[in-house]
């Protein structure tokens, strides 16, 4: 008997514990979960930049980036009409004080438009001193999270010295900290002690044998007392003319309570930077071998603009290959997802203005792996998606959206 | 003097076997506590989840229809139980007792200490006026019937009114990004969490979005319908799944 209910015990103190790890706020780094074609066909990352990585409590980083919403979005994924850009940390070690899509602040979800090109700005207030791994990265309603690059921030500093004022529209400023705590936890202490004090007013009586012999031989009308039925009365009466007078007083005191907004932001794509016309490239076949890890494309690259270009990079998933003839921009080698010589070209010539060419793109690197993008060629959808960059002599630069199907080499 | 007499009830048990008995009562008691802390917390973290851990998905269509139906499942089947076999009123009052003292834990250790958030934005909402209300509707009427009609309607009526002296102060509105927001709202875009952002909450939609002012209590009354037959139903849960079979034995 003793060793049953040990063992009950021991159960439920497991589901207890258990249950308190339920918030699901932590999202241990997704960045390889989603499948390649998710990763690589819908959110293509570029440009993302940090203000700094190392700061005190209450400083504020600033996060900017661009990205451009793919033409060839899987058909797998639904279409982007709600979606939140977000950033991923380990709670709110930051609070987000500020963002802008395309310069216009935003709080809300929006919807995307596919082939779409955007520019973003999220302003993070440092709440709590740690080492954290930030990310941008997109809510994309029914489909999941689709991540921007990394980055290590170093906080220093007091946890107790974070500030977070606001002022509300009828001119008070509030700590976001503490607002309305102390007359939550008032409002649950009060209810709880009234509770409380109904059941100690059963419990201090004995309870279930006796009541339940009491109530099988006939005796129940012992079990509940006329005084019993006068508190009752009083709970049946008091309780709901007390919440309605609370109601109604709290009313009188927030006069001006809106409901939650439920509203999204409208946000215009900016002006074609993807795919703007002057470079177009037209891939006519992708293999990617395996034991090599190693993708190669070969494309039609048609330039219509007045000066030669070169290809300085292949980016995909927030992995960059990296062409180390040409210098490309926004370069951070503190980076792991960067392979500094992972582009290669058939012949290192320029494509010169006016010039239509087939190039032989490769881009090598075990980051293919390790990334697990490799997986496209067992998946449903096998194909490949990502951002071109060329360059030309004067360092204006050129980007392709691409996309391609993709045949495997496994020898 | 004579009326005060007859009030005393007849003592089943002196000595010995009441201290025993008693023994029992604080036994089952605690494991009961345990129990409901664990089985009802869960429940209402699988059911209605997101809408009771967060200050800015309480809204007023969805947060008051979701939450007393889902809350007046484990105190009917205590109820049950309880006033059944014993004629103790107070199986809803336990439930939700042991539900708060569950949430809070969860609030304070996994929202607040592990995951940073501040408490005013995980303060979960409370039951127990409704509660207390359920038991005595039961206790003084003795039939399952008039406790589904009048103390389900109940249970689901009193909820909003004895959360908004907690909440309403989150739906003072701010100018942020251009926008007008609630303080809710703000939690929720200042706070960053990864697994639940605002588009998700499933507010303002639907039908009954078009009566704008009276979106609260018309849900307040659908919940107030369905909680009505959600009581009996949990009721006869509870009826069987309990057993007099070990008091039998004494
Ligand atoms: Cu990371």
């Amino acid at each position: 008997m003793m060793k049953t209910m040990k063992a009950l015990l021991g159960v439920l103190l497991l589901i207890l514990c258990g249950l308190t790890f339920a918030p699901n706020t932590a999202l241990a780094h997704g960045e390889k979960a989603l499948e390649p074609f998710i990763r690589m066909r819908t959110i293509q990352w570029y440009d993302v930049m940090w203000s700094k990585d190392t700061l005190n409590v209450n400083d504020e980083v600033v996060i900017t980036g661009k990205f451009h919403v793919a033409e060839d979005w899987p058909r797998a994924v639904p279409k982007p009409d709600a979606t939140y850009l977000n950033v991923s940390s380990p709670g709110p070690v930051f609070v987000r004080t500020e963002r802008y899509l395309n310069g216009q602040a935003s709080v809300s979800s929006a919807a995307l438009k596919l082939g779409g090109d955007y520019d973003f700005k999220i302003v993070l207030k440092a709440r709590l001193p740690g080492r954290y791994h930030l990310h941008p990265f997109f809510n994309l309603h029914d489909a999941g999270a689709v991540m921007g690059p990394g980055h290590w921030f170093e906080v220093a500093g007091e946890p107790a010295a974070f500030t977070n004022q606001v002022k509300t529209l009828d001119g008070n400023a509030i700590d976001m900290e503490t607002y309305g705590l102390a007359n939550g936890i008032g409002w649950h202490v009060f209810w709880f002690a009234l509770g409380t004090a109904w059941l100690l007013w059963w419990v201090r009586r004995p309870l279930f044998i006796p009541r339940y012999k009491m109530l099988q031989s006939g005796q129940g009308k012992w079990l509940i007392t006329s005084l019993d039925r006068k508190i009752a009365m009083g709970i049946l009466f008091g309780v709901p003319l007390f919440v309605l007078g609370a109601n109604a007083m709290t009313d009188r005191q927030y006069p001006n309570a809106i409901p939650l907004q439920a509203g999204m932001d409208q946000i215009e794509p900016l002006p074609l930077a993807v795919n703007d016309g002057m470079v177009k490239v037209k891939v006519q076949r992708t293999e990617y071998h395996v034991p090599a890890r190693s993708m190669t494309i070969i494309a039609q690259i048609q330039n219509t603009s007045d000066q030669s270009i070169r290809i300085g990079e292949f980016a995909t998933a927030n992995v960059r290959f990296l062409n180390p003839g040409v210098s490309s921009s926004g370069t951070d080698d503190a980076d792991t997802v960067i392979a500094p010589q992972g582009l290669s070209l058939d012949s290192a010539d320029p494509i010169r203005a006016g010039e239509t060419r087939t190039v032989r793109v490769t881009a090598l690197d075990a980051l293919w792996a390790t990334q697990r993008l490799d997986g496209l060629i067992r998946d449903a959808d096998s194909r490949m998606g990502g951002l071109l960059f060329l360059y030309d002599t004067n360092g204006k630069r050129h980007i392709a959206s691409i996309s391609t199907a993709v045949i495997p080499k496994f020898d | 003097m004579t009326a005060k007499a007859l009030e005393i009830p007849p003592l089943p048990y002196t000595g010995e076997k009441a201290r025993l008995t008693r023994a029992y009562d604080y036994l089952i008691l605690v494991l009961a506590l345990f129990l409901f802390i664990g089985a009802f917390h869960l429940h209402v973290a699988l059911t209605v989840g997101d809408w009771d851990f967060w200050v800015d998905w309480k809204d007023r269509q969805w947060w008051p229809l979701v939450t007393p139906l889902m809350m007046i499942t484990f105190p009917a089947a205590v109820q049950s139980l309880l006033w059944s076999n014993f004629r103790l009123p107070m199986g809803a009052t336990l439930c939700i007792s042991c539900l708060l003292i569950g949430s809070w834990i969860a609030r304070i250790f996994a929202y607040h200490l592990w995951n940073y958030f501040p408490i005013n934005e995980v303060l979960p909402a409370t039951m127990l006026p409704s509660a207390l209300v359920l038991d005595v509707i039961l206790m003084l009427s003795n039939s399952l019937t008039v406790t589904s009609i009048f103390g389900g309607i109940a249970f689901a009526l009193l909820f909003y009114p004895s959360n908004w002296p907690i909440f309403g102060m989150f739906h003072v509105p701010v100018e942020y990004g251009a926008s007008q927001l609630t303080i809710a709202d703000l939690f929720g875009f200042q706070y960053i969490r990864a697994g639940t952002p605002e588009y998700l909450r499933l507010i303002e939609r639907g039908t009954l979005r078009t009566y704008g002012q009276y979106a609260t209590p018309l849900s307040a009354f659908c919940s107030a319908l369905l909680c009505t037959l959600m009581y009996p139903l949990w009721w006869y849960i509870g009826k069987a799944f309990a057993t007099t079979r070990f008091v039998k034995n004494i």
